[in-house]
């Protein structure tokens, strides 16, 4: 690329410098060169083809906008208008005529000649560059193919005259003169460009285009009249084909940007509504993206104001948002205003409450577009008179399923600002609104969701840490638990506590309800246990004492079932309290049965009623004994048709496994009511606590 | 889901509710709010008949503790009847006979709560 870059700019230096040595030379001989003034004349050609190769190199390193485009051609045919005439003023002693032939009297002559020569090639080389792309912005099918036809004839034009002699006219050259300003006419209403300006746009093109006028109308004439000023012999006496390439190019610049000139000027009045749509589109285009992009409601609302701002150009504007169901019932509720331009609150308080029928509840109860063309004269808006900087208002909801979501609110300061087209695009633009807000909603529930879950986790992983993590063993006891809870977070709750050197504490339990709140409170019995079972050692005293640190914080609706057993490891005795629990199921080699002593659940009831209703059952237990805890999960779980477990289950199940070891036992318990239940899962927390004993120690 | 439904009627000077079906943590928010409408309204003579009822949860004794305070603050008591043995046993196994007036049979209840209106005149 760069190597030929250099060729073209050398390669026509070189070949301009070389016909001025010509030129020299042929005045110093003073002759002619007679038949090969058409070599010459290729030379020039020749020169001027590389030179425009090396211009169009140029110029695609620098994409330019159609006004610098115009701005710059006007500034290149404005400065060699400026140069030729200073050239003509400069009156030296130019050319003498001879046989239809121009001589140059001095060596300054050549050299002005050569330069203006040159200049004028360069321009209209850019000139006809650039008008080619102006027209074929927005390309139609015949486009190009009119402008290669221009182009031929052009050519054509100024090829004719390579062998004429200066002053000389040739019949060809007319015809082709002619053909070439007819495809400059049909060439000059390819204006396509002018549409896409904007306002300010426009104006620009408009008086760069008219100067541009000017000037090629000027080289034009400088060209064209009789009396030839310097500039036309001087163009004359270089190359005949070049004063017709730039004769026509001048005259194609003329018209060209005289059409455009005349229709921007045309286009000036809806410039206006052009820039509007274009304004309005972007917006659009803009908001389309932040939908995809923007998930920060505050950050959302405040593009949307500002955005309103731009699309219908708004004095002040403001939207409100009601995420949730409540705040989208009452019309009177507070506001919610999220983002609010050039208002101030009291101003927006005073338009949305300032009447118990205020505008803003009748987008409530209509849910649709609502406009205020004169807020002073209005009946409706006569509230708001106080206002003064607020002549119209146009109120638009926000509507997503029916509900409504939103509203945005606009003014104007003058009456009537809001026209047919305003509240179109408004709504439209609420819909896209309306869709960002939606989406901004849900990915905040869907992170506060994220947010619940992991807490549950960490709530599920404390609590899993509530239950003992290993169960003590005893030479002569069998002890297996098992819990699962229904949700991430449980009510049940089992633990065991050392007493002394030969008995230890049992506790299964159920806290009402399920979920966290359940969770605080078996946190709440661990501690309790762990407490009080060192300090009262018989069950019953043991759940006076819980009952009472209990009823002080639990919930009135909430309660706790408790069993408290007391084993002797070394003589096997067990002494048990049930309150409100599931009653324990015993097994013994010959019989089985729920032992079942009186008592109501902790949190119920305090003092004596509680007190009163406690029993105390002991049961000494023989070799293969089996004592099973277990929670309501257990004989609650429902199988697909509706029917609980049930006690007589659960009663069969150890019946059948009662010589087995305790760990196969809660296995079996398991795994009948999981195969029970099916599919379905737990519906409940479920917990199971088997006790097997051994016979005493030797 | 498991269906659960409150019908409200009156006999005599007592406010009957007929429960029926599934009582747990999902539909005790029901009985929660019929209880609090009848508090409202100054009836404080409330029966629950449980013929119907299938099957009552922790969470829906829960309920019943709940409004009991305010039931008998306000004059009147909450009573039961007609429960199934099932559901009876769920009562029984947590100690409500001992907190509440169970009856197998709903003239039983209305009779007891007119005979306490007697008296207190």
């Amino acid at each position: 690329m760069k190597i030929r870059k250099l060729l073209t700019l050398f390669g026509s230096i070189l070949l301009f410098g070389a016909v001025f040595i010509i030129d020299a030379a042929m005045k110093s001989l003073d002759a002619d060169l007679g038949n090969f003034t058409a070599v010459r004349g290729a030379l020039v050609i020749l020169a001027f083809i590389l030179g425009t190769l090396y211009i169009e190199t140029l110029r695609k390193e620098n994409q330019l906008t159609m006004i610098q485009r115009i701005g710059r051609i006007a500034a290149w045919a404005g400065v060699f208008v400026a140069l030729s005439i200073i050239a003509s003023l400069l009156r030296f002693n130019e050319f003498e005529t001879r046989a239809f032939r121009l001589f140059p009297r001095d060596y300054i002559t050549i050299l002005f000649s050569t330069v203006l020569s040159i200049a004028a090639g360069i321009v209209s080389a850019m000139t006809m560059l650039i008008i080619k792309d102006m027209l074929l912005y927005k390309r139609k099918k015949g486009t190009q193919r009119n402008f290669w036809i221009l182009l031929v004839f052009f050519l054509l034009a100024s090829v004719t005259t390579v062998n004429l002699r200066p002053l000389e006219i040739s019949v060809y050259t007319t015809v082709f003169f002619v053909l070439a300003v007819v495809m400059i006419i049909i060439n000059s209403f390819r204006l396509s460009w002018i549409a896409y300006l904007s306002r300010r746009e426009k104006i620009y093109a408009m008086v760069y285009a008219l100067l541009a006028f000017f000037a090629f109308m000027a080289i034009n004439i400088l060209l064209s009249i009789s009396d030839k000023p310097f500039l036309a012999k001087a163009l004359l006496y270089f190359s005949y084909p070049l004063h017709t390439f730039v004769q026509l190019t001048s005259l194609f610049g003329a018209v060209y940007f005289g059409m455009a000139f005349i229709s921007t000027l045309f286009h000036l009045p809806t410039a206006e509504a052009f820039d509007r749509k274009q304004t309005e589109l972007n917006s659009l285009h803009n908001l389309s993206r932040l939908i995809t992009q923007v998930f920060d409601l505050n950050e959302l609302a405040d593009t949307v104001t500002k955005m309103t701002f731009e699309v219908c150009e708004a004095q002040s504007s403001w939207l409100e948002v009601f995420p949730t169901e409540s705040e989208r019932k009452s019309p009177h509720s507070d506001n919610g205003i999220v983002s609010a331009k050039n208002i101030t609150a009291e101003e927006i308080q005073t338009i949305l409450f300032g009447d118990t029928t205020s505008i803003r509840s009748l987008v409530f109860s209509s849910k649709k577009v609502l406009l205020i063309d004169d807020v002073s004269s209005d009946r409706r808006t006569k509230y708001m008179t106080k206002l003064k900087n607020v002549g119209s208002l146009l109120v638009v909801p926000l509507v997503s399923h029916q509900n409504l979501i939103g509203i945005l609110y606009a003014t104007k300061q003058m009456d009537f600002g809001f026209d047919q087209d305003d509240i179109e695009v408004l709504s439209g633009f609420a819909d896209q609104v309306t869709i960002a807000i939606e989406n901004a909603t849900l990915i905040q529930k869907s992170l506060e969701k994220e947010r619940l879950q992991r807490e549950l986790l960490l709530a599920q992983e404390m609590q899993k840490r509530l239950l003992p993590q290993t169960l003590p063993t005893f030479p002569n006891v069998e002890m297996q638990a098992v819990s699962a809870p229904a949700l991430e977070v449980g009510g049940d709750y089992y633990d065991i506590a050392i007493l002394d050197d030969h008995r230890v504490g049992i506790v299964i339990g159920d806290v009402s309800g399920k979920g966290v709140g359940a969770a605080f409170y078996m946190a709440e019995v661990k501690g309790i246990f762990q407490s009080l079972s060192k300090i009262y050692s018989s069950p019953k005293t043991f759940l006076i004492n819980a009952n009472q640190s209990l009823i002080s914080s639990i919930d009135k609706r909430s309660f706790i079932s408790l069993i408290y057993a007391v084993l002797d490891v070394s003589t096997g005795e067990l002494i048990l309290s049930r309150a409100g629990h599931c009653p324990m199921l015993y097994a013994t080699s010959s019989s089985i049965e729920y032992i079942t002593p009186t008592g109501m659940g902790l949190g119920l009831s305090a003092g004596k009623l509680f007190e009163d209703s406690l029993e105390e059952k002991k049961i000494m237990m023989k070799t293969g004994d089996v004592c099973v805890f277990y929670t309501d999960g257990v004989t609650e779980s429902r199988s697909a048709s509706g029917e609980e477990f049930g006690y007589e289950r659960l009663m069969s199940v150890v019946e059948e496994k009662r010589s087995c070891s305790a760990e196969e036992i809660k296995e079996e318990i398991i795994q009948r009511v999981w195969s029970y239940t099916d599919a379905q899962g737990y519906d409940d927390d479920l917990t199971v606590f088997v006790v097997r004993w051994n016979g005493a120690p030797r | 889901m498991n269906e659960f439904k409150i019908s409200f009627r009156v006999s005599g000077k007592v406010h009957v509710m007929d429960l029926k079906g599934y009582l747990d943590a999902h539909t005790a928010p029901n009985l929660e709010e019929a209880f609090q409408k009848l508090i409202k309204d100054q009836k404080f003579n409330i029966l629950v008949n449980c013929k119907d009822l299938a099957y009552i949860s922790s969470a829906g004794l829960g309920v019943f503790m709940a409004f009991i305070e305010d039931v008998r603050t306000g004059g009147g008591d909450i009573k039961m009847s007609n429960m199934s043995p099932k559901v009876y046993n769920i009562f029984d196994l947590l100690g409500f006979p001992m907190l509440y007036e169970i009856f197998t049979d709903e003239h039983e209840a209305v009779k007891k709560f007119d005979a306490k209106k007697q008296s207190s005149k």
